[in-house]
């Protein structure tokens, strides 16, 4: 990357955070919520986009554990205990349960292993229905509270919307630092020639469990967040069409681009808000409008981007041998 | 010399098909070792099962005296076994340089220290030594999916010695490369052989590039060993020339 093109990334971030954090401060409760929900939305979905975008691992399992992570706050903050407690246990569960469901992935790829995880999803959602005495069935669990950082009570929107900003913000730097160490090259090598992965000395079936197991703990962290967000929570948020929402995030976005799921979720949880001054029709035009992006850029918003910064890369370098070899002609 | 490769016996069929047939030999340090025989002789076969690829269905694999069949690629990997592919093995969205770190990167510290450690594993000094053996200093940072089938042929062998190998083994390094840079990639191999102390064992059709490189050849027929000798003898085996090097 040239100098000017990082300065203006840079640049690019501060205003984007700026704005996050300035304008939504004069948002009625409704807006709030709306981007309250793509800041939680988004870490799920980066959690599927390590799992499926970079280690090339499909699962249809990531809305049980945005369920997993929602229950266990519920179930331990209307007990008294502190979200951080809940949100610990959380990552742990999801990370551990998400290392077992990463197994089959080692011995079955693609639509079968969606298959696999899509059991799992149902039988999650089962589980969050059918167990009263764990999780109220039908009924939910309500009077969710929000917590209180250090001393600061986030009852209002507002505050509680920082607290979910500022949680992305903190798994933004752990997941960008992840994909840029080895791991995430590791990561890349799954997804690309597994079998060339292993001839380079990858233990693929480590780096496999542990894509699995990272991706699934952050979707436990989403639903830490998710529950003191709507402070009511029943099972049916977290069945299978949530995992399919997760799964359209990452893919309209930009599977295995870092700012993909930011995207893609904006798109999921805005662009339907947006359109409902369309009445009846929003769902229908919002569908037409994946279709469409889906046929133009099958690599998702950024894989556009990503198409016309390699194209002028290339011609920038051809140009440049021209003038190389122009000289070279020239010089007697 | 001592022997880094010791294979006795080996023997692989699928179904009916036995691929390779019984096959003993040894390879010592600092060898260069040309397998050469027809298509569907065993020789990839044989490559797979010394390799971990494939399970064999009888006999030994000792690498430096010690027994490794039943490993997993992986972990013969980072004893110091090293292999390239007869089809492209790239990874073609990463750059040249990133392939190159990524194919050392396993073979120091260990799962944390990759995590926390530096982002290129300390590697880049080591693949930018590496791109410049093999000539690719224009390249290292354009993505490896868009070299030419040569580059690419060069970037796989390079790759396998970013590890710091023992022994390395080259399926075809020299299918498909054009004749000038055939030149180059057998004075890198002789170069590396010679510095790195690498013991090699190469699989290749070409009959001038196998004889001018290999310090000893083996050839194969329908699993067997059918001569290993010098490149000379080899050449002149009337067995040899019956069943693969034509009159």
């Amino acid at each position: 990357m040239t100098g000017a093109a990082k300065y203006w990334r840079i640049g690019f971030g501060v205003v984007a955070i700026a704005a996050l954090i300035i304008v939504p401060m004069n948002f009625n409760r409704y807006g709030l919520f709306i981007l309250s929900q793509w800041a939680v939305m988004t870490i799920a979905a980066m959690g599927l986009n390590l799992t499926l975008g970079y280690a090339g691992q499909v699962s249809l399992a990531q809305g049980a554990f945005v369920g997993i992570g929602a229950y266990t706050a519920a179930i331990m903050t209307t007990q008294g205990m502190p979200l951080v407690a809940a949100l610990g246990v959380a990552v742990m569960l999801c990370f551990a349960i998400g290392w077992i469901l990463g197994y089959p992935a080692l011995r079955v790829q693609h639509h079968y292993l969606a298959f696999v995880t899509l059991a799992f999803s149902t039988l999650a959602f089962l589980v969050f229905r059918n167990e009263d005495w764990l999780t109220k069935g039908i009924y939910g669990i309500s009077n969710i509270p929000r917590p209180a950082i250090f001393g600061f009570a986030t009852n209002r929107p507002l505050p509680f919307y920082y607290v979910c900003l500022g949680s992305l913000g903190i798994v933004s730097v752990m997941v960008w630092w992840l994909i840029r160490s080895p791991w995430g090259r590791a990561f890349v090598a799954l997804r690309e020639n597994p079998i060339r992965a292993l001839s380079l000395g990858i233990d693929t079936r480590r780096y496999t469990l542990m894509a699995f197991a990272i991706g699934s703990a952050l979707g436990g962290v989403t639903g830490t967040l998710y529950a003191p967000l709507t402070q009511y929570i029943d099972p049916v948020p977290f069945n299978l069409s949530l995992s399919l929402d997760l799964l359209m995030m990452v893919i309209v976005g930009g599977a295995g681009f870092f700012l993909g799921p930011f995207l893609g979720a904006m798109i999921a949880v805005l662009l339907p808000e947006w359109l409902r001054f369309t009445e009846g029709y929003y769902l229908m035009l919002y569908a037409v409008a994946v279709i469409l992006l889906l046929i133009y850029s099958p690599s998702g918003i950024l894989g556009i981007a990503d198409r016309y910064l390699t194209e002028r890369r290339t011609k920038a370098a051809s140009a440049l041998r021209t003038v190389a070899k122009a000289r070279l002609e020239a010089a007697p | 010399m001592t022997a880094v490769l010791e294979v006795s016996n080996i023997r692989k069929s699928f179904g009916g098909i036995t691929a390779v047939d019984g096959v003993s030999f040894d390879v010592q340090e600092g060898e260069i070792l040309g397998l050469i025989g027809p298509n569907g002789c065993g020789k990839s076969t044989l490559f797979n099962c010394i390799l971990g690829q494939l399970t064999p269905s009888g006999g030994e694999v000792k690498v430096d005296g010690k027994v490794v069949t039943g490993l997993r690629p992986s972990e013969l990997n980072r004893l110091g076994v090293s292999r390239t592919f007869q089809l492209l093995q790239v990874f073609p969205k990463l750059s040249v340089r990133e392939n190159l770190i990524l194919a050392g990167q396993e073979h120091q510290g260990n799962m944390m220290s990759r995590l926390l450690g530096p982002s290129d594993a300390g590697l880049t000094d080591a693949a930018d030594r590496m791109i410049g053996f093999f000539k690719l200093d224009h390249l290292a940072s354009e993505p490896a999916g868009g070299l030419s089938y040569g580059q690419q042929k060069l970037l796989d062998a390079a790759m396998a010695f970013m590890g710091g190998p023992r022994l390395v083994l080259l399926d075809e390094p020299a299918g498909g490369v054009n004749l000038t840079m055939l030149a180059d990639l057998r004075e890198r191999l002789a170069a590396i052989n010679r510095e790195m102390r690498a013991t090699f064992v190469v699989i290749e059709h070409n009959m001038e590039f196998v004889m001018s490189l290999c310090s000893r050849v083996m050839v194969m027929a329908e699993g067997k060993v059918l001569a290993n000798g010098r490149p000379d003898e080899v050449r002149a085996n009337p067995a040899v020339i019956e069943a693969y090097l034509g009159h």
